[in-house]
């Protein structure tokens, strides 16, 4: 058995997504079985499957040192706050 | 329900309407069963169509679909002993799925200009969903065949066990000709099995099972009597409304 991961996307423009992962002896089969196990409510109009072998997978130790940068967040605040007193005329 | 319905039209519609049903409910007996995860979700999906085409042809001859599907006495339903065979094993239930799946297609594109109002619609429907049907049956089998002997062995058991089964499905309600003539269904029975034979029998030729065409037929007598499993069949289906048969769901 081969392990997929099954990705859907609905008309529009919204993005695939991830649904979730699924079991088949091969990729013929795996497309009507991921089919019935992920969009048999019509989740999806678009289907992509990935065999997860496929899938390039970071280690752990290339990603860590990412994982404390508080200051690359920018939740916009000091701008919003600066704009602000411009409007307002004040100064800060 | 259809009050202009013929006696014929009715025969033949209910012949078909009890196949759904049973198939329907002996299929869904795999809800997780099935062989793994994806092929439970597959196979239990196949049986709610079935189960849907059941309703849809149940629905043109009664307004209490629940009370005419579960509650008649056995000599008034129609279905053939295929579709009430128990098929407690995966290789039998795939045998039968193939058996089956291609004899209801034939008997959905037979009914496609259809004289009941609707009928042809709703076989355009089902053929959307039988296509896939048929697909998941050859895809198994055909992998089956590639496969190893044990899985060969199994199969062709479960040939020899259904295929003289299976031949009651082309066994006809008295009615059939007048439904004919009345433009209900377009080919008879004898022509669909024809059609069927060949085309099971091609399917077979490719895949390298062997087996031996039968010679005998279930004495189902134009549908009239039910199969040794029947009384099973029809107590598992009546457990739950036979709690409270008034009630309203």
């Amino acid at each position: 058995m081969r392990t997929y991961e099954v990705f859907l996307k609905k008309d529009g423009k919204d993005e695939f997504r991830h649904a979730g992962s699924m079991q088949a002896p091969d990729p013929d089969m795996a497309l009507p079985l991921a089919r019935e196990a992920y969009s048999r409510r019509g989740e999806g109009d678009l289907m992509w499957l990935v065999d997860r072998d496929d899938i390039l997978s970071a280690q752990p130790d290339l990603m860590a040192p990412n994982s404390n940068k508080p200051h690359r967040h920018n939740d916009g605040k000091r701008v919003a706050a600066h704009r602000k007193s411009l409007r307002e005329g004040t100064t800060t | 329900m259809s009050p202009n319905l013929s006696p014929a039209a009715r025969d033949v519609l209910l012949a078909f309407a009890d196949d759904e049903h049973m198939i329907g409910a002996r299929h869904a007996a795999w809800i997780g069963l099935g062989p793994f995860l994806e092929e439970d979700l597959a196979f239990c999906s196949i049986a709610q169509d079935e189960l849907g085409h059941a309703i849809s042809l149940y629905e043109y001859l009664t307004n209490d679909v629940d009370h005419f599907a579960l509650l008649r006495s056995p000599d008034e339903y129609r279905s053939s002993w295929l579709a009430e065979w128990p098929c407690h094993q995966w290789n039998e239930s795939l045998v039968r799925h193939w058996l089956y799946d291609h004899a209801e297609a034939l008997r959905w594109s037979n009914v496609e200009h259809s004289s009941v109002d609707g009928l042809g619609m709703l076989a355009a429907r089902a053929e959307r969903e039988e296509s896939f049907h048929r697909d998941h049956a050859e895809m198994y089998l055909s992998r089956i065949a590639d496969g190893d002997d044990q899985g060969r062995q199994m199969i062709e058991q479960a040939i020899a066990e259904l295929l003289p089964v299976a031949l009651g499905l082309w066994d006809p309600v008295a009615a059939e000709p007048d439904a004919i003539a009345e433009g209900v269904m377009a080919a008879s029975s004898a022509e669909l099995e024809a059609r069927w034979s060949a085309a099971v029998t091609a399917d077979l030729d490719r895949w390298g099972f062997a087996y031996s065409w039968p010679t005998e037929r279930p004495a189902q007598s134009g549908r009239t009597v039910r199969s040794c499993h029947f009384p099973e069949l029809q107590a598992s289906l009546q457990e739950v409304i036979a709690l409270d048969p008034t009630a309203t769901w």
